[in-house]
């Protein structure tokens, strides 16, 4: 029972293992878990501006497929009005009249973001990727 | 040293070599942590437009939406129109190589699209998509 002062200081050579169970399960949360989030969101859209297209400010010289969008959300091509399911129509038949022409949407500002998707859609289906977004101010 | 053969098994201790495996998984894992770009959420939920020829956007970083009143929200906060240039510019400088990608409401007015999109572009970004929804 009388233990020496210097045991205190003496330290047991134990062997420290790490216990690699806990450790292990740490690391396999983390892993999966950065596996998951890193490949997670995807949002479907259009794009505005596709990387191999050139971005242009102003519109090229030949006739452009002009879509007009009132306040009201009518679609106007050619100053005719237009039903939004025959603006694919039109747009393929303006673009195999003119096939270097792209579409130049002029939106009113108070017009529906639903409407311009839908146009964009539209000339997408038909096969024209150029689109551009007239700028009011010019 | 007679071992047997055929039905003998033997019951020796099969103990994976769990350093290599570390160093597999520490390896995986850096690898994930270094390229994962978290992506911040606009904040509100909005009715997307209906599309079909919609592409899945890969590197989609900055989320901004609008919603059918023509709100700006942008990381979870409202925003005023003209406080998004920066906040987009700020945003880009923390991820250069994401996208912005806007979650127009189908209500929401061109002009405030415009606003979005004209911001982005005096912010130096020209990778720009609208959120829709696919199928």
């Amino acid at each position: 029972m009388s233990r020496h002062h210097l045991d205190d200081i003496h330290f047991d050579e134990e062997e420290n293992e790490i216990n690699l169970t806990p450790m292990l399960d740490v690391v396999f949360i983390m892993l999966i878990f950065f596996i998951v989030t890193a490949s997670f969101i995807k949002e479907a859209g259009i794009d505005v501006n596709r990387p191999d297209a050139p971005v242009t400010e102003s519109k090229p010289e030949d006739a452009n497929i002009l879509i007009m969008i009132s306040a009201n959300d009518e679609i106007f091509i050619d100053r005719r009005l237009i039903d939004p399911r025959a603006v694919r129509a039109n747009i393929e038949r303006l673009h195999a009249e003119n096939p270097k022409g792209s579409v130049v949407i002029q939106a009113d500002m108070k017009s529906s973001n639903k409407m311009l998707v839908e146009v964009m859609d539209s000339s997408r289906s038909a096969g024209v990727y150029s689109i551009s977004i007239a700028d009011r101010g010019n | 040293m007679r071992k047997k053969h055929g039905l003998g098994v033997e019951e020796e201790e099969n103990e994976i070599n769990l350093t290599p495996m570390l160093d597999v998984v520490f390896i995986m894992l850096i690898f994930f942590i270094v390229t994962a770009t978290f992506i911040k959420e606009a904040g509100i939920q909005v009715e997307r437009p209906d599309t079909v020829t919609a592409d899945t956007q890969d590197d989609a970083s900055i989320l901004i939406a609008i919603s059918a009143s023509d709100e700006i929200w942008i990381d979870r906060k409202k925003r005023d129109p003209r406080a998004v240039r920066s906040v987009i510019a700020q945003l880009h400088a923390e991820n250069p190589k994401g996208s912005i990608v806007i979650q127009a409401d189908e209500e929401s007015t061109h002009e405030t699209l415009v606003i979005v999109m004209e911001a982005a572009k005096g912010a130096g970004v020209t990778n720009v998509a609208i959120a829709s929804d696919d199928g």
